[in-house]
This record gives structure tokens, sequence and C-alpha cells, in this order.
């Protein structure tokens, strides 16, 4: 017997064990959740769309057990299932038109505006990721947060590694101009007014 | 150019440059000034991104999310107490009579024979108690019971821990070095027993107590943590004459339980978290002690 994970890492090595007819599928889906869930919020900003979005993808990952492949990554495949439907939600909304409203709720307000002073504080980032396009976010999420190789990421992602390099060093370097420049809340208040 | 310069940078913080390209990498900052204050400020926002996303993994997750891992997510809106209760049901659950019922009176009994703690008295607990309402549950339960008693006991004990605070009693306190906690508490015991590191958790380990496991006397190791989401918790092992089994969760009240056999030894991991935590926990306490 052999929960066959890493230490420090428990969903990571989860794969080797995965088997989809049994419950031990759902065990891993749950020990893999808290990292699930700090991905989507990466993605989705909102605390309640992200975890609508894990759940969107576990039914979905339930419903495809019998796709996963033993012997890759239980976490990659889950992150690649989240980002999935985040993209899918991202573009129903476009074609709702409904991006920017989003947008709005979720950055602009009066109270963070003011708080330029603090714009290198933590709860600063979190919104300066959330102007970054979707395809950076998610792999600064995949590689910074979550600590997936380059490889890993591209897996993920299915893209090559040179896209996953170049996408990375543009998110950051986008990242660090939004914080020095008085940070993504202030832009996003203005993209507000402007829209 | 430019950007070209950026991925180098980005690639050489990630640790995905091969050794030429990082030496030339190295012999770039080494020439200029310029490029070491970017890569300082590349790196200082990678701290500030990891740090903005750190406590989200600390986070309780919501039930509706764990049921929703079970294959339950119809029962989530409205609902969320339910599900609750049927991601932790076994099968069979419903011939079962009423688990807290019998494990408060286990609890009291647990209290009333806490500091007289060595002897057979594991075996004590809720018998008596079971009366099913037909022949096929009476054999369920009979097959079950040995396994419930010592759930309840570890439950229990949890409990009289916990609800002590900063009060709790400790047989013996962890000192500097833990091994020398077990080692004294391991002389009562059948088995060696060791304490698994729970640092990375932010669990400490805060000392051990000797209890009973099916009548033998067994470990419970005490981990306390500022961490309200996680701990306390605690860990008990014990010898075990049963078969092994894989881990499996249980629950008495509001104490999650996650308890396996192996080779002789029997393990309860105890707590009031999350049970997706109580999980990575487990498998944390398995590979140190190779106990699964």
């Amino acid at each position: 017997m052999s929960f066959g994970w890493k230490r420090g890492e428990a969903p990571a090595g989860a794969a080797e064990r995965a088997d989809p007819a049994s419950v031990r599928f759902g065990d891993q889906l749950i020990a893999v959740l808290p990292r699930l869930r700090r991905f989507a919020r990466g993605l989705a900003g909102a605390a309640a769309d992200a975890d609508d979005l894990v759940q969107a993808a576990c039914e979905r990952a339930l419903a495809r057990a019998h796709q996963f492949e033993e012997g890759t990554r239980f976490d990659s495949w889950m992150f690649r299932i989240v980002q999935t439907i985040w993209i899918d939600q991202l573009r129903a909304r476009e074609v709702r038109k409904e991006d920017g409203d989003v947008a709005e709720e979720r950055l602009g307000s009066d109270a963070a505006v003011r708080r330029v002073e603090a714009r290198l504080a933590l709860a600063e980032v979190r919104p300066a990721i959330q102007l970054l396009p979707p395809d950076q976010r998610s792999v600064l999420m995949l590689v910074t947060v979550e600590g997936l190789s380059y490889k890993e990421a591209a897996a993920v992602a299915d893209v090559p590694v040179g896209t996953i390099m170049s996408r990375l060093a543009r998110a950051r370097v986008a990242l660090q101009h939004h914080l020095d420049a008085g940070g993504g809340i202030r832009r996003s208040g203005n993209n507000a007014a402007a829209q | 150019m430019q950007r070209h310069s950026d991925e180098a940078l980005v690639a050489y913080l990630d640790g995905e440059l091969d050794a030429d390209e990082r030496r030339h990498v190295e012999a770039w900052l080494d020439a200029d000034p310029a490029v070491q204050e970017r890569l300082t400020a590349l790196a200082r926002s990678d701290d500030l991104v990891r740090g903005a996303f750190a406590d989200i993994v600390d986070e309780p997750v919501p039930a509706r999310l764990i049921a929703a891992a079970r294959g339950l997510s119809e029962t989530v809106p409205g609902a969320a107490q339910e599900a609750e209760i049927l991601v932790l049901k076994r099968p069979g659950w419903a011939a079962f009579p009423p688990q807290h019922r019998r494990w408060q009176i286990g609890l009291a009994a647990a209290a009333g024979l806490f500091g007289v703690i060595f002897g057979g008295a594991g075996t004590y607990f809720g018998m008596g108690l079971l009366n099913p309402a037909n022949p096929a549950a009476e054999h369920r339960l009979a097959a079950a019971a040995a396994n419930n008693n010592w759930l309840d006991n570890a439950a229990g004990y949890y409990k009289l821990t916990v609800n002590a605070g900063d009060n709790m009693l400790i047989d013996v306190p962890a000192s500097n070095d833990p091994r020398e906690a077990l080692q004294k508490i391991s002389q009562s015991l059948p088995q060696q027993v060791r304490v698994p590191d729970l640092k990375a958790w932010g669990l400490n380990f805060r000392g051990a107590r000797l209890v009973v496991v099916e009548g033998k006397p067994a470990a419970q190791l005490v981990y306390v943590t500022d961490n309200k989401a996680i701990g306390p918790l605690t860990l008990v092992i014990g010898a075990s004459k049963q078969p092994d089994i894989q881990p499996t969760f249980d629950r008495r009240q509001d104490v999650n339980m996650l308890y396996w056999r192996h080779q002789d030894r029997a393990y309860a991991l105890v707590g009031q978290t999350d049970i997706g935590y109580l999980w990575g926990i487990a498998n944390d306490v398995a590979w140190q002690l190779d106990a699964i």
C-alpha cells in the first residue's frame, strides 16, 4: 500500500497511484484542491469565481477520469483542466462583451485606488496580475507560484517551451511596470473610467 | 534585444538554463551593473507574486469543493451540511446506530480513565451499546466494532487534549530534541515510535501522551500551530494484530480522522482541519515513517 506521493507536494506524485475507477481518484482530487484554488484565484481573481472554476474542474475531471494517463503528474492534469475551463469562460464573456465589466468589478474600488503609497504591498500584486493577458497570467501562476518547470508548464498550456519562456518574460516585465508605475489598481481604475 | 535579455534573466532566475547559458548570463551580470539591478528587480517581483498567493493554500477548502471532488456536486446548493456528511459516509453507514451517541459515551469513558492509561481499557469503550436492529446489521457491526472502538478513543483523546488548551497534559513534553521524548515514551510501548517532522505544515511537536489502542499502550503525538485552519492535530500510533487497511476517512462529530493499519501498526491522524489537509499531512507522515 502506498500513497505514492512525495513529501511536501502531496498531489504531485499522486498519479502513480491513480485509479480513476476507485474512490482514490476523489481522494487525490481532494488533496490537490488547495493548490487548484490558488491557481484558480490567480486566473479568475475573485475567490467565489475561482472556487466555481475549481468546482467545474472537479466535475470535468471525474467525468474524464479515464483520460488521465498513469505515470503523469496528476496536479498538472488538473491545472490543465482548470485552465481550459477558464479560457472557455473568458471566450464566452468576450462574446457577451462582459469582460470589461468583470474587470471593473474585481479591480476598481475607490478605497483601493487611494492606496497608492502601498503600491508594492502584497495585496496589490493580485490585482496587478489580473491586468496581465490571460496566457501570461496562467504561465506566471504555473511557474512562479506553483513551481512547475517550463516543460511541465508547456504541457499544461499545450505550447512549446520557447513560448513559455517568452510569455513568462513578458509577464514579469509587465507586472513590474504595473507595480512600479503605481500598481495595477490605479491603472484599473483608469481603465474602468475610460470604459 | 531587450525581450531576449529579459527571457534569459527570467530563465536564469527559474533555473531553466543549461550550464553554457548560465555562464553566459553570469558573465553578462558581472560586466553590467544595470543588468544586475534588473535581475534583482525581477527576483523581487517574483517574491511578491509568491507571497501574494502563499496564504491561499492554508485556507479551509469549502465543503462544496470537497463534495464536487467526490462527485456529489448536486448535493451542494443549499445543503452544504448534508454534503459534508455524505462525503465522509462509508458504505453501509445507514445500518449503524447513531455514531455520535456511542462516541459521546466513549469520550466520557476515556475521560474517566484518563490518568489510568495503561492496561486493557481500550476494548471497554462503547461496548454494550451496540444494539443493531437486524441480524445483517449485527454481523457488520461486529466486524466494524473493534475499528470503531479505537477510533472512538482516538477522537476522545483528541478532544481531551485539545479542550485543555494551553493546559493540556503531556506525559512526555517535547524538549529541544523530540527523539528524547519518544525514547522515553517508547519504553512503555510494544514498538519503537518515531516522531514525524510536520514543520512544513506549520505544526510543531508539543509532546507525546500514552493512550490505549486495542487494549495496548499507544503513543498520541500532539502537534500545535497558530494556524487555526490546520491544527492542533494528534497522531495516534499503536500496535495492532489486525490486517492492513488503506487510509480511510472517519468522523466523530466535529473531529475528522484518517486511519490506516500497516505491518502490525495502527495509525490515526486526528484533527478538526479540512480533510484535504489531513490527506496531505497523512501522506507526509507515511512518507517519513514508511508507514503505508
